[in-house]
């Protein structure tokens, strides 16, 4: 049998899978190959990971309501594909970035009016207007690749006090959403419809309002991940941002950011998630590994962690239920509580 | 609530009861032939319904594994994934170019059980992610996805495998033997479904899980079973698709995704779970391929396509909400 | 009902909220008719009814969740009719559900604060939501810290905590709707306390119970319901507990617990040898017999729905032994436990007793279904909508549900007849009762008894765990008393005393 000092310190532990899969990823890499120990090299894996992490600080928003959103590589890639055109015309680059920001918005707001008005899931919503993306965003660039002007490059080449712009936005999109989601009360009452939508309602929060307001800015947070993408690979390709919604939600879910709601942080949750899977990319890049084994070896951490996850959630419920009569009455209805939970 | 009240008032009787028929999307697929028809030349033709049939088939079968999975509450986004890494190994194993039994009198049978082990290996992989590791099913098919898709590319380095034998490429293009598997599959769900005990334990663990442990569901094996029923219907797609388009192809099926989930949404199962019918499924299949093969008849381009169908699954949905509250307000 | 005593009429002042002809409707059904009463500053009003009465349809236009089709409210004197939840708790009304509607993964405060946090700079003011916090949980005597996440809390302390949030809206009308179903002894006291000094405080207070003796202890004015009607209205002690269920039921119960005329048998037909599972269960040992109703009595948390689901294969057991009818079950999952003989209501109807959007006819062949198919294991149809016949007839089932109906449209008496039925059709020889009236109204529990002693007739052996005192007083043969996991007490027939089961179970000296 296992002791519960035995069972606690695994818990403790397994609650920081992800950090400690971090650790073990970043140890391996680091002894086989000298290159990656390269501080300049943590630079590019956080440059690498901006574009996901963004995207994921966005995803992380949607699933924290229990919703999810398909969507948002579709989004990029009309954004990127009508801010290219607009370049290419000859309109100026802040006005394209504006524009894709707008669409983002838009697109959000579809999918928050589809799902919070008409009461249609977000998975079908969404997965509906990836299609109906990426249909739009290949009519736009007429199924070619669209190279843009060098702008796009010096945007992400530009460093303002020695960091990196796609980092700067990154950054600046992490502390938003992290101050957003833990001290402002829209935040608190994100968390709150994720728990209980029902109850959310009944608490007089604007659970329709809060919703569309968590799409829109699902969406914009893939308008400024295509924005970052962009400026580092100044082209939309017709496959530009396709299946980066998985990605995002891996990312998220690897953060720790639960898929039934109310569950997740942004900071150090998310981030976490999308610089460890960008390593892993970066490291194997380095220790010139096949790229076609990326995916795969991806996935597998991925599995690892959720695995590990799973685990964690199965004992937890077993040694809450272990509890029930240790003391009785007087706190004995502590174990209620928890026992609701199972 | 206050949507699904106003709109029992201003419904006509004879609408209302067309909206909720068990064969509403039926309905609408033959107002959509009729209509369609003084527009797209050669839409009604016998050839036209020998290419939506070719087009159909295969996307039937993975719906309806798909659907099995949503009943029970599950989702499995690896499905055209599993089609892909079937598809490849198979070919692998028959293709006359350099396949591993090219030549081989046994390579046909050899490739479909192949394709199909593939398919029931996988689902079977998910189903013990799922119901004996408990990660929610999300997740667990969203990383077998991953895997496949990337395994399947990693063993073709994504090139595209041809010189399939004839005996093989049969299965797919001759009609008859195509429409043969898939019907004779989907009637067995369909009857497994609605008059088998087994078919009552699925809606069960879809409606509520806990309450059919409670009432001797056997939840587990349940679950995982679903999964691999629906890997191994993934795999017969696969045989059918690879037939069909007479390659191994590890990028197969990957923008299906939307014609899977969209025909059985708008076969009117509920991805919440407990609700669905194979029927509805069907009907899901041939409205989307109706559409498809129409507009492509009309001559938009495939992206128009994609965008016109992303629409259809929304006002589809939308539907089925606006059905489900009619039912609540008249019993 | 010219003959009650009129309300307490110390008050010179107005109502605080007064009822005035209120009809309301769903289609076509009239849900209330013309009720019409007086809540009073500072003072308790309880009102009861049996499910279906039209309790939670009144309260939920007080609340805004509904719009009354005719007759109006007055508040303080002016017209109201809240068209949200928002405006009514805006004007000072606070509901506190049966469900609780906290927020697990939230903090105490910030629960407290969901529905408008103070600000600063936009963001929330931490400082002075903890300290508006920690006063008010200092008023309800809660001695958690405001950033506990509630997840951690107990049902009492949850239940607290609700009150807490209603203290801190201003609320001037409290609506308390089952607060205490989910309570042990000690947290109802407590709860209870806290109610009188709101009232003190002179917050008006409606107080929902089936629970008529806690209505009773607690409340100045009644109001019963009947079908939408007011029945009876007046100062509490113009009512005796055996008025109050005859206007609730309309008839009066002249013998509430029928009177069962078999005897049970000597022949064991469950044997539980120290069953032990660490902090759960420890050396339970005990004999059910043939036709026999064993009571296990005990206080929440005490192990006895633990015990059910272990006996019943849901929960693991790492020491003892169980047989039925002398076969050995203990590593068998539910399943086959079914398979020979045993079943088992669930103390939680909604959550692992039904599917709650699957049809009547479907829940009440859920389990038995295996007996009606052939060797293709296709469901003979026939006979199963004859078995839902037959089960709709043996547990009187309301005429008015059709067997495609979902079971979630049912009042909670009718559904836990299903969950009934579901087990009966499987013919049970062991069944295992968690709660069996617990939310269901008078005549709904007079029929689970008719069917208890039914059971038991036919030679069944009946474990009737309740938290009821005088139910087990009432149904069964022998009563067991748990405590802190294990069997404190065995009482036998004759000597059932509702002091001495209280005792043993508050055994080690923590008496309320």
């Amino acid at each position: 049998m296992r002791g519960p000092l035995w069972q606690r310190t695994t818990v403790t532990l397994m609650n920081q899978a992800s950090l400690i899969l971090f650790a073990v990823v970043l140890v391996v890499f680091g002894l086989l190959a000298p290159a990656f120990r390269d501080p300049q090299n943590g630079l590019n894996i956080l440059i690498q990971a901006s574009s996901t992490g963004i995207l994921a600080v966005g995803m992380t928003f949607v699933l924290l309501t229990a919703g999810v959103d398909l969507s948002v590589g579709a989004i990029m890639f009309v954004a990127a594909a009508l801010s290219g055109k607009f370049v290419l015309g000859g309109g100026s680059l802040p006005m394209a970035l504006l524009i894709m920001l707008l669409v983002g918005a838009g697109f959000g707001a579809v999918n928050g009016l589809f799902i919070t008005r008409l009461g249609i899931m977000a998975f079908v919503v969404t997965l509906a207007t990836r299609y109906f993306g990426r249909g739009l965003g290949l009519q736009i660039t007429e199924t070619r690749a669209m190279n843009l002007p060098d702008s796009f490059y010096e945007l992400g080449a530009a460093r303002v006090v020695g960091v990196p712009v796609p980092v700067l936005i990154f950054a600046g999109v992490v502390v938003v959403a992290h101050v957003v989601l833990t001290r402002t009360p829209f935040g608190r009452q994100i968390y709150a419809v994720g728990a209980d939508l029902e109850a959310a309602r009944k608490a007089g929060i604007r659970t329709r309002w809060v919703l569309w307001v968590v799409y829109m800015i699902c969406g914009v947070c893939a308008a400024v991940a295509g924005v970052v993408a962009l400026s580092q690979a100044p082209a939309v390709s017709p496959g530009f941002g396709n299946n980066r919604e998985f990605l995002a939600i891996a990312a998220a879910v690897l953060g720790g950011t639960s898929l039934f709601g109310g569950r997740g942080a942004v900071f150090p949750g998310t981030v976490l998630g999308a610089v460890l899977i960008q390593t892993l990319e970066n490291g194997l890049n380095i220790l010139n590994v096949n790229p076609y084994l990326y995916p795969l070896i991806t996935s597998g951490v991925i599995f690892v962690a959720v695995l590990l996850d799973s685990l964690r959630n199965g004992w937890l419920v077993r040694w809450n239920r272990r509890k029930i009569f240790v003391t009785p009455d007087e706190v004995g209805g502590n174990s209620q509580g928890l026992k609701r939970e199972t | 609530m206050a949507i699904g009240m106003r709109v029992d008032g201003w419904l006509p009787g004879w609408l209302k009861r067309g909206v909720l028929s068990d064969h509403l999307i039926l309905w609408l697929s033959v107002a959509y032939v009729l209509g369609m028809a003084p527009w797209a030349t050669g839409f009604v033709s016998v050839s036209n319904a020998q290419t939506i049939l070719a087009y159909l088939l295969p996307v039937l079968v993975v719906s309806v594994g798909l659907t099995l999975v949503l009943i029970i509450g599950g989702i499995d986004l690896s499905v055209t994934s599993i089609i892909a890494l079937a598809s490849v190994l198979g070919a692998k194993v028959m293709s006359g170019e350099d396949g591993w039994m090219a030549g081989n009198a046994l390579a046909v049978p050899v490739g479909v059980l192949v394709m199909l082990a593939v398919g029931l290996g996988l689902g079977a992989v998910n189903g013990f992610t799922v119901a004996v590791c408990r990660i929610p099913a999300f997740i667990a098919t969203l990383t077998t996805m991953m895997f496949v898709s990337g395994f399947a590319i990693w063993v073709t380095l994504s090139r595209k495998i041809g010189g399939l034998p004839a005996g093989f490429v049969m299965l797919g293009q001759n009609l008859w033997v195509a429409t043969v598997m898939a019907v004779a599959v989907t009637w067995l769900a369909h009857g497994f479904l609605s008059r088998t005990l087994y078919g009552r334990w699925f809606y069960a663990v879809g409606q509520n899980a806990r309450a059919a442990l409670v009432s001797g569901v056997p939840v587990g094996r349940v679950t995982f079973w679903t999964y691999v029923a629906s890997g191994g219907f993934a795999g017969l797609s696969a045989i059918l698709f690879t037939a069909g388009l007479e390659t191994g192809n590890p990028e197969m099926a990957r923008d299906n995704l939307l014609d899977v989930v969209g025909a059985v949404v708008i076969g009117g199962t509920s991805l919440y779970g407990g609700r669905g019918r194979v029927l509805g499924t069907v009907f899901g299949v041939l409205f989307l391929a109706l559409v498809d093969n129409s507009l492509n008849l009309v001559g938009l381009t495939f992206y128009t396509i994609t965008m016109v169908k992303g629409g259809v699954i929304l006002g589809a949905a939308l539907l089925d909400t606006a059905r489900t509250r009619i039912l609540a307000r008249t019993g | 009902m010219d003959e009650n005593p009129p309300m307490r009429v110390d008050r010179l002042t107005e109502p605080l909220l007064a009822f005035r002809r209120i009809d309301k409707g769903f289609f076509g059904v009239k849900v209330l008719e013309g009720v019409s009463f007086e809540v009073h500053a500072g003072c308790a009003l309880g009102l009861v009814g049996e499910n279906g009465a039209g309790k939670s349809t009144l309260m939920n236009i007080v609340g805004g969740n509904l719009c009354a089709d005719a007759g109006e409210m007055r508040w303080n004197g002016g017209r109201y009719s809240p068209r949200s939840p928002r405006e009514a708790e805006r004007a000072g009304v606070a509901f506190i559900h049966q469900e609780l509607n906290l927020f697990q993964n939230l903090t105490i405060a910030e629960n407290l604060f969901i529905g408008g946090f103070p600000r600063r700079l936009g963001l929330i003011d931490r400082r002075a939501m903890g300290e508006r916090a920690r006063a008010v949980l200092r008023e309800v005597r809660l001695e958690h810290g405001p950033d506990t996440p509630v997840e951690r809390l107990s049902a009492g302390e949850r239940q607290l905590v609700e009150i807490a949030k209603a203290m801190m809206g201003e609320a001037r009308l409290i609506i308390l709707d089952e607060p205490t179903t989910s309570l042990t002894t000690r947290e109802t006291g407590r709860l209870f306390e806290m109610v009188r000094q709101l009232r003190e405080r002179g917050l008006a207070l409606i107080y929902i119970s089936h629970n008529l003796e806690q209505v009773r202890a607690l409340c100045d004015d009644l109001v019963i319901l009947r079908d939408g009607q007011v029945v009876g209205s007046g100062a509490m002690s113009g009512f005796t507990l055996d008025r109050m269920v005859s206007l609730m039921v309309g008839r009066e119960i002249t013998q509430f617990f029928p009177t069962r005329t078999s005897r049970p048998s000597t022949e064991v037909l469950l044997e539980v040898r120290g069953v032990s599972q660490p902090g759960m269960v420890r050396a339970v040992t005990f004999e059910l017999h043939r036709g026999e109703v064993l009571g296990i009595s005990g206080l929440m948390g005490s192990g006895r729905s633990e015990l059910a689901r272990i006996l019943f294969g849901l929960d693991d057991c790492s020491a003892g032994e169980i047989r039925l009818a002398g076969e050995c079950l203990n590593p068998l999952p539910p399943r086959e436990r079914i398979a020979r003989g045993m079943a088992f209501l669930t103390e939680d109807r909604r959550a692992d007793g039904l599917c709650l959007e699957a049809s009547v006819g479907d829940n009440i062949t859920l389990v038995a279904l295996g007996r009606m198919v052939g060797r293709t294991k296709a469901v003979r149809r026939e006979e199963a909508q004859a078995a839902v016949r037959r089960m709709r007839e043996a547990v009187r089932l309301t005429p008015g549900a059709r067997d495609g109906q979902p079971v979630k449209t049912l009042s909670g008496g009718n559904q836990q007849k299903v969950v009934l039925a579901k087990w009966i059709l499987n013919e049970p020889k062991v069944f295992i009762l968690d709660e069996p009236t617990r939310g269901i109204d008078v005549g709904a529990k007079c029929e689970v008894y008719r069917l208890i002693n039914e059971l038991a007739g036919r030679g069944a052996g009946v474990l009737m765990i309740s938290s009821e005192v005088e139910e087990l007083i009432g149904m069964c043969d022998r009563i067991l008393v748990m405590n802190r996991g294990a069997i404190g007490d065995s009482i036998e027939p004759g000597q059932f005393d509702r002091e001495r089961i209280l005792r043993s179970a508050l055994h080690s000296g923590v008496l309320a």
